[in-house]
């Protein structure tokens, strides 16, 4: 039985060797090894190593210590390091740790090349532990009856080893279990502490190079005690307004240590703790009494403790306490201002009243109302009225005057001092000077120079300006002693217009008003420039001023920039008040490209490009050209015609031949049908109804009876038997305007006349036409009155055919024939139609015309034109015997000159032939 | 001139250096008797706080009636093991300081012992840990007063020094007498507490530390 389990053992034995990775327990035993075995070495120390070969391995197969070569890790070590001891052991050498590394092996070289690996070890390198330094205790109080104590240390440098640091302490004779920090190599805290008695305290830290001791701490750990702060703070309100009770519960009994305090505290709201003299609070105590607080206000309150002799540690600070003082009567009266608004009638004010609520410690609790009282000093008759408001502003209707406002705020507990403010008739006093103003930060400063005379205080309006909203007047009080203040809350880049008043004991003073900014900036756009005018080498420029909102700053100046497409830019300054800038020095015929540049004290910004082209020629110019032209076309144009008029019988001759008249012919066929009632009559009588007819009759007798030719009568034929039928003929040869009217004539005349009336109207009207040829018909007859005399005439020129008439007689006819027109003898004719007076009135003319055209063809050419005629006549005139002086113009219309007219006629006519040449 | 005045500067000014140097080291030892009489009188005055709660604690453990206020049993003779605190007041203040200071060595000595057999048995783990702490606090007032004596110069008392053995044999032959005698050891612990912190403030007066301090001076020198 035994030996079965011996077997057992062995051969399991042999399984183990077999398996075993152990190198010196190896199934083949090993050759060898190293000693130190897994050595730990000091950084920077020297080590040396040998390696021992075994002898049967020796024996086995001719290893020798000469053989054995030394590696770390992969690499060679030199073999200057190597030093063969004996024939089996083989040293290696290493002046400096640090090169060494994990395996060092010790190999030999088998048959001289076959490396074979004897034994190898593990080395650590590392540093032995230094003495901890700088070991502190504190004792922290966790609960009423516990404390621990946690001591830090500098454990000291790395030492690449595992290092074990332990806190003791310990009693003279006494000595605790030790600390052994967790985690950490610098802090230890022991829970289990001893008051009262001195302790000494060390660290010491070990590892397998060595072993190091701290500089004991010897202390009594009731002198690093770090209490607890005091709780169940407790904040109650005195008596006074300005006193807060506290009440707290220490967590340390005086037992053990007395406490000293501190007590911190602050207004809600603000950041900035006030502590109370820590010699107030310097002795054990479980309430204090805080004073010197604000009334109704509301404090946060702090406390913390520490041992009363001043050693060890000042507990956290306790959990924060608010606490509110009681209400107290407001301390001032509020600020107030007014604003008059005399829009309606300057008589009548509609003041406003405006005042700030108090600041919190001013009001001293919750204002409840405000009490206003208005005094008129203008009059001392009128009552006191008081006003109960509950906001901060009241609209009062004033009569202009001076008043007095005096403003009381009252709280639940009692009433401010009232704040007075004179509204005086008029702002008549000194204003401030020098009013000037300076940012700082985001502060905007004003500052003025004081009035001579005593300022009570001083009121600062100001307000953003805005293009778009009226200005909302902010406004502050200053006192009287000072010359400037910071106005808070101002806007950078905007523009504020600031006005100082000083309110002076009797009255006010006028407002100094001054615009600034806090910050500038550069515009917020340039301005839009354009053209108003281009001329030829200058171009008139206009543009808006930026609104306020787009200005950012004072604009300093403008800057016009202009350029051609390839020129150089020009810049022009420009005074910021001027909306409009005239370039000049342009080429002509030029691209322009001009764009404006507004600047602040802080930049400038550029409007858009506007382009224009100057024009090709100035002004003027085209007109310096064309007037000259025109007019020296005018000239020749004029003297054309005056040439063509003065040789116009030559081209007459050429282009317009005169055509005989027929109706000279027709008055010879048909002026002896008609008798010549009036003819002897006339004669006799001064020729009281003398007319043309008669003349036209007497002349053509008095020329020449032979000169009437066949074809003068010969129209005069036709007209007549045509006459009544057709009006063709006549157009033919006279303006178709003429024929309309005697054709009227005709028909009007028709009724209730008689038939020889009628015919011998048409006969007449005849006439007429056919005498214009050259003539408009108007004139022509405006002058007759009567038909019937001019037939009679020339009937009667027919009856006097025969005899041969005197000139003077002739004369006399036409002298005659004036005086009919004058005294319309021949009325009844005149009135039935008008038509057939006009008639007259060309016939008329007509006549004399014919006659003229005899003498000249002057008059005749000219037809209607007054003056030509006028000249024509006066021509005629001026050869006239008699010299009486005529107005043409008056032919018919003024009977005298129509009565001289005839006279001055004649003499030519006869003179020169009248119809004679036709 | 110039150079007498240099020279008296720089003499100052190396006595001023040196001056602390010596005395310094001389004070901070001798500072320690009257140091260590106050530490020892704070931690009577300590450990006099604690038990009134301690005790409170414990005989509300130990249940009625111990803990009724008004519980007054008569002194058992075996209670006498515990060092009683009923000499009379007279005669405490006629002893000597070092005798007296003995006293209080060799009692609150033989009270502790009591006391770590008393932290075995309680029950509730927290109690434990305020016997085990009042304990070492007790420990820490022996050795102040040891170490008062020998700051004075006293001798420490021969008899068991350090943690003495445990009386042995069962103490208490049933529940009610062991807790009659914690009760009692407790209430010895009290009154010696008590006395103690008269001693010491005693003590204290009149050996003030500055007075010692000279008084060691000059015997030092």
């Amino acid at each position: 039985m035994f030996s079965r389990w011996n077997w057992v053992a062995c051969g399991f034995c042999l399984v183990l060797n077999i398996c075993s990775p152990d190198a010196s327990g190896g199934l083949v035993q090993s050759c060898g090894h190293i000693i130190p075995e897994s050595p730990v070495l000091a950084l920077g120390s020297n080590f040396t190593a040998l390696c021992i070969l075994n002898e049967s391995c020796l024996d086995f197969g001719n290893i020798y210590a000469s053989q054995i070569i030394w590696k770390i890790k992969n690499r060679l070590v030199p073999k200057e390091q190597y030093r063969e001891i004996n024939r089996t052991v083989s040293s290696v050498t290493f002046n400096d740790t640090s090169s060494l590394a994990t395996p060092l092996t010790c190999n030999i070289l088998a048959d001289g090349q076959i490396e074979q690996n004897i034994y190898g070890i593990t080395v650590t390198v590392g540093l032995a532990p230094e003495k901890p330094k700088n070991l502190s205790c504190i004792v922290h109080q966790l609960l009423r009856f516990r404390y621990v104590m946690t001591c830090t240390w500098n454990p000291g440098r790395h030492t690449f080893l595992d290092t074990q640091f332990r806190l003791r302490y310990r009693w003279p004779e006494e000595i605790f279990p030790d600390c052994i920090p967790k985690d950490v190599n610098n802090s230890c805290t022991i829970t289990d502490i001893q008051f009262f008695v001195n302790t000494e305290i060390w660290v010491e830290a070990t590892n397998a190079l060595g072993k190091a001791k701290s500089d004991p701490l010897v202390v009594d750990p009731i002198d690093i005690v770090k209490p607890l702060p005091p709780q169940n703070v407790s904040i109650s309100s005195g008596i006074l307004p300005t006193v807060l009770q506290l009440c707290w519960v220490n967590w340390i009994s005086d037992a053990m240590m007395t406490l000293k305090f501190n007590i911190r505290y602050r207004i809600v709201g603000d950041t900035n703790w006030m502590e109370v003299p820590s010699e107030d609070t310097a002795s054990p105590r479980t309430s204090f009494s805080v004073q010197g607080l604000r009334p109704y206000t509301e404090y946060i309150f702090s406390i913390r403790c520490m041992k009363e002799d001043g050693v060890g540690y000042w507990s956290d600070w306790s959990e924060e306490k608010t606490g509110i003082t009681t209400e107290d009567q407001p301390s001032k009266g509020p600020p107030i201002w007014r604003i008059i608004d005399t829009s309606h009638s300057p008589a009548f004010w509609t003041v406003h009243l405006i005042w700030k609520a108090l600041k919190p410690f001013e009001a001293n609790g919750v204002i409840l109302q405000y009490e206003v009282t208005v005094r008129d000093k203008s009059s001392l008759s009128s009552p006191v009225k008081k006003y109960n408001v509950t906001g901060t502003n009241h609209t009062l209707q004033l009569r202009e005057g001076t008043y007095e406002v005096s403003l009381i705020a009252r709280n639940s507990v009692g009433a401010s001092p009232p704040s007075v403010l004179l509204i005086p008739a008029s702002n008549s006093k000194a204003p401030v000077k020098n009013l000037r103003t300076l940012p700082k930060h985001d502060k905007l400063w004003v500052g003025w120079t004081a009035p001579n005379s005593y300022v009570l205080k001083y009121v600062i309006e100001w307000c953003l300006v805005s293009s778009s909203s009226d200005c909302i007047i902010e406004w502050q009080i200053a006192l009287g002693d000072v010359q400037g203040i910071d106005l808070k809350g101002i806007k950078p880049f905007k523009c504020y217009l600031i006005t100082v008043y000083p309110l002076y004991a009797d009255g006010q003073g006028s407002g100094q008003s001054v615009k600034a900014y806090l910050k500038q900036d550069r515009p917020s756009k340039g301005p839009t420039v354009q053209t108003k005018k281009v001329g030829k080498a200058e171009a008139v420029l206009t543009w808006n001023h930026l609104t306020v909102e787009e200005q950012n700053g004072f604009i300093r100046n403008y800057t016009i920039l202009y350029k051609t497409i390839d020129g150089n830019e020009t810049v022009v300054t420009v005074d910021p008040s001027k909306t409009e800038y005239t370039l000049s020095s342009l080429t002509s015929d030029t691209l322009y490209t001009v764009r404006m540049m507004a600047s602040t004290d802080n930049g400038s910004r550029t409007g858009p490009d506007f382009t224009f082209t100057t024009q090709k020629f100035g002004k003027g110019e085209i007109e310096a050209i064309v007037v000259p032209v025109c007019l020296a076309f005018l000239l020749i144009v004029l003297l054309g015609v005056l040439f063509c008029f003065n040789k116009r019988d030559l081209i007459k001759k050429h282009i317009w031949p005169i055509v005989p008249d027929p109706s000279k012919s027709n008055i010879a066929q048909w002026s002896p049908q008609v008798p010549a009632k009036h003819n002897f009559s006339s004669k006799d009588q001064m020729y009281p109804e003398g007319s043309f007819t008669d003349v036209s009759v007497v002349e053509i007798e008095a020329d020449d009876k032979k000169s009437f030719s066949e074809q003068d009568l010969k129209p005069f034929d036709l007209l007549k038997k045509e006459k009544s039928t057709s009006e063709g003929h006549s157009s033919g040869i006279g303006g178709s305007s003429c024929m309309s009217s005697p054709r009227q004539s005709v028909s009007d005349s028709d009724e209730g006349e008689t038939t020889q009336n009628t015919s011998s109207t048409v006969q007449y009207s005849t006439v007429v036409l056919n005498g214009y040829r050259d003539q408009t018909p108007v004139q022509v007859f405006s002058r007759s009155e009567s038909t019937q005399p001019l037939l009679d005439s020339e009937e009667r020129s027919e009856d006097h055919a025969g005899g041969a008439d005197s000139t003077a007689q002739r004369q006399q006819y036409f002298r005659q024939n004036g005086g009919q027109d004058e005294t319309n003898t021949d009325r009844p004719c005149f009135e039935r139609t008008k038509q057939i007076t006009h008639a007259n009135e060309g016939d008329l003319v007509g006549f004399v015309q014919l006659q003229i055209s005899g003498q000249s063809s002057q008059p005749l050419g000219l037809g209607m034109e007054k003056n030509t005629q006028e000249a024509a006549v006066s021509n005629v005139l001026q050869t006239c015997t008699e010299g009486q002086t005529v107005r043409p113009e008056t032919v018919g219309e003024n009977p005298l000159s129509v009565d001289e007219m005839p006279k001055s006629y004649l003499p030519q006519t006869v003179r020169q032939g009248g119809y004679m040449p036709q | 001139s110039t150079g007498d005045s240099w020279g008296i500067f720089t003499f100052l000014c190396a006595a001023l250096c040196n001056l602390p140097a010596l005395p310094a080291l001389n004070c901070s030892e001798e500072l320690g008797a009257g140091q260590s009489i106050q530490q020892t009188y704070d931690l009577t005055r300590y450990l006099e706080h604690q038990l009134r709660t301690l005790a409170g604690t414990y005989l509300n453990y130990l249940g009625p009636p111990f803990n009724e206020p008004d519980f007054n049993p008569p002194r058992l003779a075996r209670a006498e093991r515990v060092p009683s605190a009923t000499v009379d007041l007279d005669l405490w203040r006629g002893l000597t300081d070092n005798a007296r200071l003995a006293a209080n060595y060799r009692a609150y000595s033989r009270l502790l012992c009591y006391l770590r057999v008393l932290d075995g048995q309680v029950g509730t783990a927290e109690l434990r840990h305020r016997l085990a702490h009042f304990c070492a606090s007790l420990q820490g007032l022996v050795l102040s007063i040891g170490g008062v004596m020998s700051s004075l110069g006293y001798p420490l008392p021969a008899g068991p020094a350090g943690p003495p053995a445990p009386p042995g044999a069962p103490a208490a032959p049933n529940d009610f007498l062991k807790k009659m005698d914690d009760f009692w050891l407790l209430k010895e612990l009290q009154t010696w507490l008590w006395r103690s912190a008269k001693d010491f403030n005693r003590l204290k007066k009149k050996v003030p530390p500055a007075v010692v301090t000279l008084r060691l001076e000059a015997r030092g020198f």
